[in-house]
């Protein structure tokens, strides 16, 4: 177990700069995921803190230890790929005892840890058979098992549920999680699947052509994205981005949306520094979840939600919820209304907006306000 | 591999048929045209000069005799060594073993470092030695025989050791270099991380999975160096030369009534241990053919 | 070449694997550490300074001597392109020359044909297809040192197939190419597409199983006929391995010089000499060493320029070789 940080890490091709200058400290037991597309440089500031890339400028400390001139096998961390990188000439047990072969352990000593390992991974019945005799699902507990044998101070693991099929990611998903419950290693997590980082971390980066866009616990990142690339990355559907101008009715701040008056929504807590803001033009980010039917019931209790009227243009039920595009003073939004609901296409009908969940953006810079 | 037409229904009726029957036809030509010098060989080999000089160029032997076989292993006359090809045949081994298992590690290695451990230039160091591969063997016989001289190497089985090393590592080099590369890169990284170092992760995990290729190098480099004729003929003095080059000079010995049976007995027991190999693992020849010269 | 092994499938698509020096491990100090981040570079050396020395130094080497007045031993007195311009005085050189583009020629000609006919043939769920090809390839697992003297009686008049065909009872059959003057050049092209064509059928057979079948079918959906699917479909499709065969064939055809020894000996006269028997009867025969070094150059200028353009297109196009 241990801390992990990263100040000011760069990485360079030749004149390409792959990583611009990544900051993250991680306290002991943490799970951290690196979220991004592919080509943000999440793999190679994993590979970074594994030691298989060099780093061009900045420092990485494993338990305040600057580790970026030492050997991988020296830095105490433990690798899961995504394609497993099983030895495929080696039984599951030589795999998993490898890295204590190569530390010169006795084969007794490598064989208590290998079925402990096995044990805790419950794959003990397949220690005699060779990569290639296994399920995805077995060769992934594998690398797990080979990653778990040594009981590294840090974890990484590079995108290790992409090969699997649906269900059993989402079965690997959740053992991942309590491993990481019992154990408390800390952890550095590559995915490009936004619902691995919800699920897994306790703090996403989110990052972008080698840039953190926001470092932040995952609840933390989805109600108050720093940037509209993180809002729009993070939750299916994606945020509505509705532009507007920033205007005042009365005492209190809204956006106006669309020429219409009706098209005023006050905003519920504005932020400090809104009004520099006054009479320009905002980005109101709303999550379709923010957007629901009207019941006055609900509404009467709640003083940030707000009654529009709004037409509808098609219904997506999906069993748990209806995804419904319906129209906001000319601006099409995305509504997540329940399947309960009735609303038909083609009719208006009343919704109200959950303002205290509304974000603001800079339309410039994308960035929050 | 799978026909490319057997994801078509097979044709019907009887036009279908005939046409089936001549392709049969001409392919069973063609096997004809190709089997003819190496029949002629075998059958002419076990016939007495009597039979040669009254039977058909295409008759099968007679009185089946294996005295040509023994005459040319052990007695037939090489210039004015009457020895037989026995001698030179253990050359060629000698001449063969030592080259081809240099040439695949030395080959190995460098696939296993220009792919694995790349590092600036590579792709520059390994394009110009691939080009040795084409390399038409006049432009360097000349400085090899000076060099071999000045080596103290003329004439002798370790000059030869020394040219076919050398100039079989474009082959053993692009063999091993283009099935590392198919080998993921993660093998190398999670061994690292488990602290295998460069040599750990030839021996225990490159190594292991590389017995296919391994196979096609050593049964392209025996058959290369084995059929080598130009540089047995110019390196190698006298007793030190090759199998081929021995037949050469025994075919073309003009002296004394022409034994065909002879020649043709010592052509198969230089030709044999090629064509052994290649009737047992003809698969991997044919990879090894084919490796240099098709794409992936 | 494909592992077997499914677990074995590159890391698709992240940035890691694509990256040169992906594998560099972390530099330590000392000297061992220094050894250790050199490695790779290490173990390459030793070969490619062979490549260096033997290949290109003695390239320069062979430069070199071209330009001095050579004749038995190596001199080292430059007197000019004097070789080169003796050599194309030398009318043997101009047989060697006219042979080449004759033999090669026809060469390269006749063993596309019959390779790409045999394995199309091939093609048609042929049964004992493994039987077959093994039977078309075999030439080229022996030296034609071995096969050279088969050929050599079977193309000798006196005893070979015009005798043969004479003793069937036609006594006026004549097949005598091999001690004809003009004709000599002819018995190596036979001998020499016996040898390479089995050959061109295993690249064409390799390729023609790489091509995607949902494009025959969908050819054969639309109606086209099996030669027009071949014909107009499938050997478009894999026009590359028709380059790959031709640099192939052409640079075997340039450097041909056993065939040559075994089968005519240059002869009858020096009519079938070609530029490598040509070179080692100047250098190693009649001492012309400066001579014989100006026309291996231009037996290497005839390679590169069929190689160099080939191979740069082959690494620059695919990663692969």
């Amino acid at each position: 177990m241990a801390t992990l940080s990263i100040n000011n890490v760069r990485k360079q091709y030749g004149s390409v700069e792959v990583l611009k200058g990544i900051d993250l400290d991680l306290t002991d037991g943490e799970f951290l995921v690196l979220l991004g597309p592919s080509g943000c440089g999440k793999s190679t500031l994993l590979n970074m803190i594994a030691g298989l890339e060099t780093i061009s400028a900045g420092e990485i400390r494993i338990d305040q230890r600057v580790v970026n001139e030492v050997h991988p096998k020296d830095r105490d961390i433990a690798m899961v790929f995504q394609s497993y990188a099983l030895y495929p000439n080696m039984t599951v047990a030589r795999n998993i005892g490898f890295s204590l072969e190569m530390r010169g352990q006795s084969k007794t000593e490598r064989d208590g840890a290998i079925r402990r390992v096995a044990r805790l991974l419950q794959i003990e019945h397949l220690l005699d058979r060779k990569p290639a005799q296994l399920s995805g699902g077995q060769r992934q507990r594998v690398a797990m098992g080979r990653a778990l044998v040594r009981d590294p101070k840090v974890f990484l693991f590079d995108e290790p549920l992409s090969n699997l099929d649906a269900k059993l990611r989402v079965d690997m998903r959740t053992e991942i999680k309590k491993l990481h419950q019992r154990l408390g290693t800390t952890v550095v997590y590559v995915t490009h699947d936004q619902i691995e980082a919800m699920t897994l971390a306790s703090r996403i980066a989110i990052m972008k052509e080698g840039v953190v866009q926001q470092f932040a616990p995952p609840q933390e990142v989805y109600e108050r994205p720093a940037n509209m690339y993180v809002a729009s990355f993070i939750g299916s559907p994606t945020m509505n981005f509705v532009r507007g101008t920033l205007s005042a009715e009365g005492d209190r701040l809204g956006v106006s949306v669309g020429r219409e008056r009706s098209g005023f929504l006050p905003l519920f807590q504005a932020p400090e520094q809104a009004g520099h803001w006054l009479g320009q033009e905002v980005i109101l980010g709303i999550r379709p979840e923010a957007i629901t039917c009207y019941d006055p019931a609900i509404a009467a209790g709640n003083p940030a939600l707000v009654k529009v009227a709004c037409g509808v243009n098609v219904l997506e039920p999906t069993g748990a919820d209806t995804i419904t595009y319906v129209e906001l003073n000319g601006h099409e939004v995305v509504a997540r209304i329940k399947p309960s609901d009735r609303v038909a296409e083609g009719e208006t009908a009343d919704f109200m907006i959950d303002m205290a969940r509304a974000n603001l953006f800079d339309p410039k810079t994308e960035q929050r306000i | 591999m799978s026909s490319l037409t057997s994801a078509l229904p097979p044709a019907q009726g009887t036009g279908a048929r005939i046409a089936r029957w001549g392709l049969y036809l001409i392919l069973l030509l063609f096997a004809a045209y190709y089997l003819l010098p190496l029949l002629l060989m075998i059958t002419t080999s076990f016939k007495s000069p009597e039979e040669i000089r009254t039977g058909s160029l295409l008759s099968l032997p007679r009185d089946f005799s294996l005295d040509a076989w023994s005459y040319a292993w052990n007695r037939a006359c090489i210039g004015a060594d009457c020895r037989g090809m026995a001698p030179y045949f253990l050359n060629s081994i000698v001449i063969v073993v030592p080259a081809v298992v240099i040439s695949t590690i030395f080959g190995a290695l460098n696939g296993y470092a220009l792919t694995k451990w790349r590092f600036r230039g590579a792709n520059i160091v390994f394009g110009m030695i691939l080009f040795g591969s084409f390399l038409p063997s006049q432009v360097i016989l000349l400085p090899m025989a000076q060099t071999l001289g000045a080596l103290g190497l003329a004439g002798s089985a370790g000059g030869l050791i020394l040219v076919h090393v050398v100039y079989g590592l474009a082959f053993t080099t692009l063999f091993f270099r283009n099935y590392y590369v198919s080998i993921p890169d993660d093998l190398v990284k999670a061994a690292t991380i488990d602290g295998a170092g460069f040599f750990q992760i030839f021996t225990k995990i490159m190594l292991p999975l590389s017995l296919p290729i391994l196979v096609v190098t050593i049964i392209w480099q025996f058959t290369q160096i084995w059929n080598d004729f130009l540089y047995g003929a110019s390196f190698a003095a006298g007793g030190a030369q090759p199998v081929t080059v021995a037949l050469n000079n025994l075919v073309n010995t003009t002296t004394g009534v022409k034994q065909y049976n002879v020649d043709m007995a010592a052509a198969m027991i230089a030709g044999l241990p090629t064509l052994v190999v290649y009737v047992l693992a003809g698969k991997y020849f044919i990879r090894g053919l084919t490796a240099g010269s098709v794409k992936g | 070449m494909t592992m077997q092994t499914p677990s074995l499938r590159p890391a698709a698509g992240e940035d890691a694997g694509a990256v040169p020096g992906s594998a560099t491990p972390q530099k330590a100090g000392g000297l061992r550490a220094v050894a250790q981040r050199h490695l790779s570079k290490l173990v390459v050396a030793p070969s490619f300074a062979a490549i260096l020395l033997f290949v290109y130094g003695f390239i320069a080497w062979t430069v070199y001597i071209s330009f001095t007045n050579s004749k038995m031993l190596p001199s080292y007195d430059l007197v000019g392109a004097e070789a080169f311009s003796k050599l194309w005085r030398i009318e043997r050189w101009y047989v060697a020359i006219e042979n080449l583009l004759i033999f090669g020629g026809l060469f390269i000609g006749i063993s596309l044909v019959i390779g790409i006919l045999l394995a199309v043939l091939l093609d048609q769920r042929i049964r004992g297809e493994g039987a077959l090809r093994t039977i078309y390839l075999y030439p080229m697992a022996l030296s034609f040192i071995v096969t050279g003297t088969a050929w050599k009686w079977i193309l000798n008049p006196g005893i070979g197939i015009q005798q043969f065909v004479r003793d069937l009872g036609f006594p006026a059959f004549t097949f005598d190419w091999i001690v004809q003057q003009d004709t000599a050049v002819y018995t190596l092209v036979i001998a020499a597409v016996w040898q390479s064509s089995g050959f061109v059928m295993a690249l064409f057979l390799a390729a023609l199983r790489g091509v995607d079948q949902e494009i025959i079918k969908a050819a054969y959906l639309d109606g086209a006929s099996l030669p027009r699917i071949y014909w107009g479909i499938v050997l478009p499709s894999i026009r590359p391995v028709f380059m790959s065969a031709f640099v192939i064939l052409a640079h075997l055809a340039v450097k041909s010089y056993d065939l040559v020894v075994a089968l005519t000996g240059g002869g009858p006269g020096y009519a079938s000499d070609l530029p490598a028997t040509f070179m080692y009867e100047m250098t190693f025969r009649r001492n012309q060493i400066a001579i014989g070094s100006a026309s291996a150059l231009m037996m290497l200028a005839t390679v590169v320029a069929i190689i160099v353009p080939y191979l740069y297109s082959e690494l620059k196009g695919g990663k692969r070789v």
